[in-house]
């Protein structure tokens, strides 16, 4: 099926409702609905197409069209297409009908849009702030264009209100925000009944740092910066996706060789980071000895990436049109080195840890995220494939060279820590192959083609497999190759709500497993 | 268990020699450099710098707040005279924040000299013990950064640095801490749990702001929910500029720290 025969089969089952649609970029099909209508169109598209929904968020379009539009991005991940539908939402009167009752994946957008652009969800089951904490007054919006970007309103003093659960032996445990190891901020509410949790909540957003509107009006070069320091681990796939969001609303094609390359980090990339998911696995459940040797392994593949371009994080290495330089030509040698070498060690390493009763006691059963749940909330990357989810975007939607390179998506469905774990490994050994695949068949030639001039108020999507699963990027250009909006959904907000579910029924210490087996990015989540 | 063994005596240490013996710095990107003499003061530089960290007031040509570099290169790429090249400098770490502006044609000296560290590194311990009683430990405070930063300190953790050979522990709570490591820009929501933090560590303290976000808010600066720097809201002892530092340069600084208190 392509784009065409999606529109087809839009219209022949919803024709009255919908307005105006537009193909783009090849596999993008854009559907204007009217506001009436789009719960019923979301819930079908949803349950009779069954594609999930993946992003959505809202856009102050009012130099425009005079109308705040809020946009449902759904993957028909069977046929690589995009379905978005669109709706217009009076200022006058800013509400729409929520979907998230229905829809559990759009709960946490609606709440994102009620925060940022002040467009009220109509009965929402739990219109709680996510962004914003006490601390921010009512009644302003950040994203709407005429909230000037600098201004920092005075601290208010709102409560933030947390579930509660109620009955005997049932105490609190908050965690946070600054916790006990090296790691980002979050605030938990853990409610137990003695060793056993009964329910976690999340409250996020500490590191929220605007960066959605300090990408408007700024120079696409400038925000390809910013995309590059969305999440630090996460370098290279967000600020692919923002590359190949780019790439499309500008139509150029890039070179081949550049396609290999952008394999080539994008592999080190989610390498380095499984490694390190492995060793915090181990290093939660004490098993000191099989921690030091992932760790060694991570510095290997830092190494790596360090000889390469000679930034450990893989930063301005990407460049919208291809890459910055021809990092690869004359390190052929290098890689096909600290390749080998790693997986052998590799290899050595998972061995030993999989021999040891102790600790496959720990990892198996622990956590456990049921596939209904994760299809539910749209759990992606390595914890939806541990629970039964066998997509990925490198296979569903195919970026860079990835369609030409073979390479297995690992399934698995107890939706355990063992098998998140177990994901991780079998994808290690994947990204070294596809590395070796890529660096060996990898076409002489340019690097970088020129993205020229963009036309203002173009969009494109621009999706990639980050380490921890789908990520979702949206631009709409401004004038003279600006950007206008920028919309940034990393895998972390899919899976946090999923992590939360995870950890049910597991005894308070076994968390920080938990926890480090979905290993979410916090700066990804809150932006 | 014996493959266990076999892996120990294989790998019996991996620790780099840094800082005794330098670090094989060829193919690192450190700090950017202007060439005065052949700038032509086309200023395309300044107006793409994704950090606006060029400054034309210093009276003698353009120079680069460090504080804020991201060491991203794209000053070196654009620059049509060569004047601007990338060097392998990445031990920045410095008490002032003036003195990051660096002025044109001076080149910084290691101020670690290489040969002696083991007196140097007596001398630390002396300090440490005189000050802070046997060892310094560290809280680290992630105030909102890209989580680039945290990681780069979870690697002067690893086996590959090692600073507990300092006698450099890092601490779980910041009760028990003599100095704070803090990343990130401090976002509007951390605000309040880093100053709860600095109240909690005990005097005498040391603060140190890791990357160019604490050190100026970086590529962040200026937003509705960020600070332009730690040092809006806590003292700060010393800056380590980077995007994100290396865990040498990290390391160095808390040497620095130390060696200055
Ligand atoms: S390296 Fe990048 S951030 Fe630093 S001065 Fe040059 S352009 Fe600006
Ligand atoms: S300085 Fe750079 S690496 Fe460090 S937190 Fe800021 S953006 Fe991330």
């Amino acid at each position: 099926m392509n784009v065409n025969d999606l529109k087809i089969k839009m219209i022949e089952l919803f024709s009255d409702s919908f307005m105006y649609s537009t193909e783009l970029n090849g596999n993008e099909l854009y559907i204007e609905a009217d506001s009436g209508n789009i719960r019923d169109l979301c819930l079908q598209v949803n349950s009779n197409l069954g594609f999930p929904l993946v992003s959505m968020f809202a856009n102050d379009e009012r130099q425009l069209n005079g109308n705040f539009a809020v946009y449902y991005v759904f993957a028909d991940r069977e046929n690589s297409l995009a379905l978005i539908l669109k709706i217009l939402i009076n200022p006058e009167n800013p509400i729409f009908p929520s979907v998230s009752d229905k829809l559990y994946a759009a709960a946490a957008y609606e709440r994102e849009i009620h925060d940022m652009f002040g467009i009220t969800p109509l009965n929402h089951p739990g219109l709680d702030r996510i962004v914003f904490h006490g601390n921010w007054p009512e009644g302003l919006y950040p994203l709407r264009k005429d909230y000037d970007r600098s201004y920092k309103p005075p601290f208010d003093k709102l409560e933030t209100r947390f579930s509660k659960v109620e009955g005997e032996g049932i105490y609190e445990i908050p965690v946070g925000p600054v916790h006990a190891g090296i790691i980002e901020p979050g605030h938990f509410r853990f409610s137990v009944a003695g060793e056993p949790i009964i329910n976690l909540e999340a409250q996020l957003s500490y590191v929220h740092k605007g960066i959605e509107k300090l990408s408007e009006d700024e120079s696409i070069e400038k925000c390809f910066y910013i995309s590059e320091r969305i999440s630090g681990d996460e370098t290279f796939s967000n600020s692919l996706a923002f590359c190949q969001a780019v790439e499309r609303a500008a139509g150029v094609k890039i070179p081949e060789r550049a396609e290999f390359s952008r394999v080539v980090f994008a592999e080190i990339e989610r390498l380095t980071s499984h490694l390190g998911d492995l060793g915090g696995i181990c290093t939660d459940v004490a098993y000191g000895f099989a921690a030091y040797q992932f760790q060694m392994l991570r510095a290997w593949t830092y190494n790596l990436a360090d000889q390469l371009c000679g930034m450990r994080f893989l930063r301005s290495v990407n460049k919208p049109g291809g890459l910055r330089k021809d990092f690869i030509e004359g390190k052929q040698k290098v890689i096909a080195e600290y390749t080998e070498k790693i997986k052998k060690e590799l290899i050595d390493t998972v061995d030993i840890i999989k021999s040891k009763s102790m600790f496959v006691d720990r990892v198996e059963n622990t956590g456990i995220l049921k596939n209904e749940i994760a299809v539910d909330l749209n759990a992606v990357g390595p914890a939806g494939r541990a629970s039964g989810i066998r997509h990925d975007v490198r296979k569903d939607f195919p970026y860079a060279a990835y369609g030409k390179l073979e390479f297995n998506v690992p399934e698995h469905g107890n939706g355990d820590v063992n098998c998140r774990m177990n994901v991780k490994i079998e994808e290690c050994f994947e990204a070294i192959s596809l590395i070796q695949q890529a660096t060996e068949i990898m076409p002489e030639g340019k690097i970088c083609e020129s993205i020229g001039d963009i036309v203002p108020y173009r969009f494109a999507l621009g999706m990639t497999e980050s380490p921890r699963g789908e990520n979702v990027h949206w631009i709409m250009t401004g004038k003279n190759n600006t950007v206008f909006r920028y919309k940034i959904r990393t895998p972390s907000f899919c899976n946090w709500p999923a992590l939360c579910h995870a950890v049910k029924g597991n005894i308070v210490p076994d968390f920080p497993l938990i926890n480090k087996s979905f290993n979410l990015s916090y700066a990804g989540n809150d932006l | 268990m014996f493959r266990t063994i076999g892996k120990i005596i294989k790998y019996p240490r991996l620790t780099l020699k840094y800082p005794a013996k330098p670090m094989d710095s060829r193919f690192f990107i450190g700090k950017p450099e202007i060439d005065q003499s052949k700038c032509n003061n086309c200023g395309e530089c300044i107006s793409r710098c994704p950090s606006s960290a060029f400054k034309t007031d210093t009276g003698s040509g353009i120079s680069i707040d460090l504080n804020r570099c991201l060491f991203c290169s794209l000053c070196e790429d654009v620059c049509k005279a060569g004047a601007i090249c990338m060097t392998d400098k990445f031990e920045l770490a410095s008490r002032n924040i003036k003195s990051q502006t660096n002025p044109p044609f001076i080149v910084e000296d290691r101020n670690l000299p290489q040969t002696d560290f083991e007196q140097i590194g007596l001398k630390i311990k002396n300090k440490i013990n005189r000050i802070f009683g046997r060892s310094l430990q560290i809280r680290e405070v992630d105030a909102g950064s890209c989580n680039g930063c945290d990681y780069e300190i979870t690697a002067v953790n690893n086996p590959i640095n090692d600073i507990e050979r300092f006698g450099i522990h890092f601490v779980a709570s910041p009760r028990h801490a003599d100095m704070l490591l803090v990343t990130g820009t401090a976002s509007r929501n951390m605000e309040l749990a880093l100053i709860k933090t600095y109240n909690a560590t005990p005097d005498p303290k040391l603060v140190v702001a890791v990357g160019a976000c604490a050190c100026s808010g970086g590529i962040f600066r200026d937003s509705y929910a960020t600070r332009n720097g730690i040092n809006t809201i806590v003292p700060v002892d010393v800056y380590i500029p980077g995007c994100p530092p290396r865990p040498q340069a990290i390391l160095y600084g808390i040497l620095k720290a130390i060696e200055r208190l």
